[in-house]
């Protein structure tokens, strides 16, 4: 457990001024800088903690670059806690919080905030200084995810929305170059070319692994595709006799029944699945995460570099996406030193920058929490390397919150849920059980999860 | 000799001891109490580190516990609120049954691996049985969660080493989807956690091969025993006490399995691997954070062991004293 102190020294006063003028010099040789002088992330909170504690899940090597920067920007020594997962994140934070540690900023999951919420781990963020500037770059997306009861929870970490991804090379020898489907009929009548012809056995790998992303991201993602939600706003599930979702579910089961789906999709979650697609064997990959079109296209690591597209939904385009976000914690004894550390998570560094947001577009295509981002030029040129950044962009603009799909995320009882989907649509999938049976245990498994 | 014999005389040759009373007459510690005397660190090391987190775990069973009121401290009594949704929870009882298929898939794999293997090296005409020793005991070594991590690599089902070697044998023209079946996906977990257990049995069953006196084995070989009879009638009715403890701890251990279940299937596919230790973990770290009813699954687990571990005793374990 760490410890924290915050009465001021001589120290911190003597750090206090070398900082106001190292900060005065600078911003006289960077105009930038010298707005960023009056902006709240530039201000040094009072107080100087021994040690500030964050818990997050590993991504790259992002949070030993930023810890670096604060480290080197305020001289405060931080605990990251990194864990392999988001599973491990969830316990490691939990148990932390439960054993009476300090944590002061996590990373949370949009269907575990709930959770957060209600027992206590989260604190809304309102009031702190910067908040509202914050707020006002929101995405829609992120919007959506932070702010609830008319509280704000966080700071994005990354938004994320759901394509399909096709092999242009594969697709022309099945016959349909530059002509990728539009519809559902016409996914399978490509499908069915392509197997009939030899160029794949299993011309389709769903994401259809178990997780809260995967499979169930993918179902609930073709459902509303095609018209339908998974819950209605009063919470009641829209799964009953002829629902679009129990409809679509019946027609995804029909991809692996006819042998156009690969088997083992029930097995791949999102890098193995990229990996399993990298091999050049299957002609679609659906429905995924927008970034992961960087893995496909990555020279390094994938045999069929250069030769995936990123494809929109049918239809009309509607997808899914949403944001995770860094979250306050009220196990914090400092709140504005941990206010400071989530914005360099999830915000503004003290050069007034979004420094992790920027670096995670740059190195790994993740889209931003902030629409200032979004739209910048570094993005779009970033980006560029690997996909059709118009086609990439389009996609979001049609891509509605996760939480309009599926509104009971934001209960706490979603996850138990979560797990129990996952349980009937393996079945379902594998052809044990039908859809309409899958669909009405699906109902029945409601009441178990929200006795909790 | 006749069959049998060996345990039958050993048995009987347990005599009693009259020396404690001698040294009680002395004023001295009996063997007993010395014997006692010095495990008293141990106990008071075990009250402290095993005791109390098994009675506090029993107090939380009967109290309603989240992550919040664990960190307030304040628990609402619950009675036995939590153990009456745990007997009602299909999926704990779906569980139990995949903790006992894994127990004794996996305790009679470890008992028949571990003995075959610990009778081979224990043949000095064995070449290279010394490094063999020293090669076996590697898995051992390997923590647990770190050998999931390699078996998940291995028997992946796109880029796994296993369907490449079976593929390159020319066994198989499609590869396999090992985590994807029900029953598949059980047995790689089972033969993870086996490969890195069973050296733990190979080395109490070489210790106590090697312990057994080479004049019992030349008496049955003059008595015209063959091998065979060697084995069946002397090694393994000796053996039997170290066969018990081995049963005793690789079955309570089993019944914990966690890691190789979070590194490699994560209970899947569907919920196929969920074991007991599994459920309780996912109970009460993952949301809804119920600790309460996880306390119970756990302490539930815990006497459904300690009912094993007795009949074990009561059933396998006998003295043996090679008079």
């Amino acid at each position: 457990m760490s410890t924290s102190s915050t009465a001021p020294t001589s120290l911190d006063r003597r750090r206090f001024v070398q900082g106001a003028a190292a900060a005065a010099a600078g911003g006289a040789l960077w105009p930038r800088a010298i707005a960023a002088q009056g902006a709240p992330w530039a201000q040094r909170p009072p107080g100087n903690p021994q040690k500030l504690t964050f818990v997050v899940w590993q991504y790259g090597k992002i949070y030993e670059q930023i810890s670096k920067q604060f480290e080197d920007d305020w001289g405060i020594k931080l605990n990251q806690i990194i864990e392999p997962n988001v599973e491990p994140q969830v316990a490691k934070l939990t148990t932390m919080f439960g054993a009476g540690d300090e944590v002061d900023v996590s990373l949370s999951p949009i269907q575990y905030l709930a959770s957060y919420i209600q027992q206590g781990i989260a604190v809304p963020i309102d009031g702190l200084p910067g908040v509202d500037q914050y707020v006002k770059d929101f995405t829609p997306f992120a919007r959506a995810a932070a702010q609830r009861d008319g509280k704000t929870w966080g700071l994005p970490y990354f938004s994320t929305a759901w394509i399909f991804i096709y092999n242009d090379e594969l697709l022309g020898k099945a016959g349909f170059k530059g002509k990728p489907f539009r519809s559902y009929p016409e996914l399978v009548e490509q499908a069915r070319k392509a197997k009939k012809d030899g160029v794949a056995k299993y011309p389709i790998l769903w994401i259809a692994g178990a997780g809260f992303e995967q499979l169930p991201g993918t179902w609930f993602n073709l459902t509303w595709n095609r018209g339908g939600v998974i819950f209605d706003k009063q919470l009641a599930p829209q799964l009953g006799a002829g629902s679009v979702a129990r409809e679509t579910l019946k027609w995804w089961q029909s991809t692996f029944k006819e042998e156009l789906a690969d088997p083992n999709s029930l097995n791949l979650r999102f890098i193995p699945a990229c990996k399993a697609f990298n091999a050049g064997q299957h002609v679609f990959l659906g429905t995924l995460h927008h970034y992961y079109i960087s893995l496909i296209n990555d020279q390094a690591q994938s045999p069929i570099a250069g030769k995936g597209r990123v494809l929109g939904l049918p239809g009309d385009g509607k997808t899914i996406g949403y944001t995770m976000l860094y979250i306050l914690t009220s196990a914090t004894k400092n709140k504005e030193w941990a206010w400071k550390l989530q914005q360099y998570l999830g915000g503004r560094t003290k050069n007034g920058e979004y420094t992790q947001a920027q670096r995670l577009a740059q190195d790994a295509m993740l889209a931003s929490g902030y629409q200032s981002v979004m739209e910048s030029e570094l993005l779009r040129k970033a980006w560029a390397k690997w996909a059709d950044v118009p086609t990439v962009l389009d996609v979001f603009k049609k891509a509605t919150n996760f939480a309009d799909v599926v509104p009971a995320v934001a209960q706490p009882w979603y996850p138990r849920w979560s797990d129990a989907i996952n349980v009937e649509l393996t079945a379902c999938l594998q052809g044990k059980i039908s859809a309409d049976l899958a669909c009405d245990n699906m109902i029945a498994a409601l009441a178990t999860a929200k006795r909790g | 000799m006749t069959p049998g014999t060996g345990t039958d005389r050993a048995e009987s040759s347990v005599r009693p001891d009259h020396g404690p009373r001698r040294a009680r007459r002395r004023g001295e510690l009996s063997a007993g109490r010395l014997a006692f005397l010095l495990n008293v660190p141990t106990l008071a090391g075990l009250v402290l580190v095993l005791a109390y987190p098994i009675c506090f775990a029993g107090y939380l069973s009967f109290h309603e516990v989240s992550i919040r009121h664990l960190r307030a401290g304040e628990f609402p009594f619950a009675g036995l609120a939590n153990f009456s949704r745990l007997f009602q929870d299909e999926v704990f009882w779906l569980s139990l049954r995949h903790t006992v298929v894994f127990v004794v898939a996996s305790v009679v794999l470890e008992l028949v691996i571990g003995l075959a293997i610990a009778l081979t090296i224990s043949d000095e005409r064995v070449w290279l049985s010394r490094i063999t020793r020293v090669l076996i005991l590697i898995p051992w070594a390997v923590p647990p969660v770190v050998n999931g991590l390699l078996w998940s690599f291995i028997v992946n089902a796109q880029y796994g080493y296993l369907n490449r070697a079976l593929h390159k044998l020319g066994l198989i023209t499609d590869y396999i989807n090992w985590l994807g079946h029900p029953r598949l996906a059980t047995a790689a977990v089972i033969v993870a956690y086996v490969w890195r257990t069973t050296p733990f049995n190979i080395l109490l069953y070489h210790a106590a091969i090697q312990g057994i006196p080479a004049q019992i084995y030349e008496a049955a070989a003059v008595d015209g025993a063959s091998s065979w009879q060697s084995l069946w009638r002397l090694t393994l009715p000796l053996l039997r006490p170290v066969i018990a403890v081995t049963l005793i701890l690789r079955t309570t251990f089993s019944f914990m399995v966690f890691d190789e279940i979070l590194a490699i299937t994560q209970g899947g596919p569907g919920n196929d691997t969920w074991v007991a230790a599994w459920y309780t973990y996912r109970m009460a770290f993952q949301p809804p954070f119920n600790i309460g009813l996880g306390a119970a699954s756990a302490w539930v687990l815990a006497v459904i062991v300690g009912l094993v571990a007795i009949a074990y005793v009561k059933l396998v374990y006998r003295r043996v004293e090679y008079a």
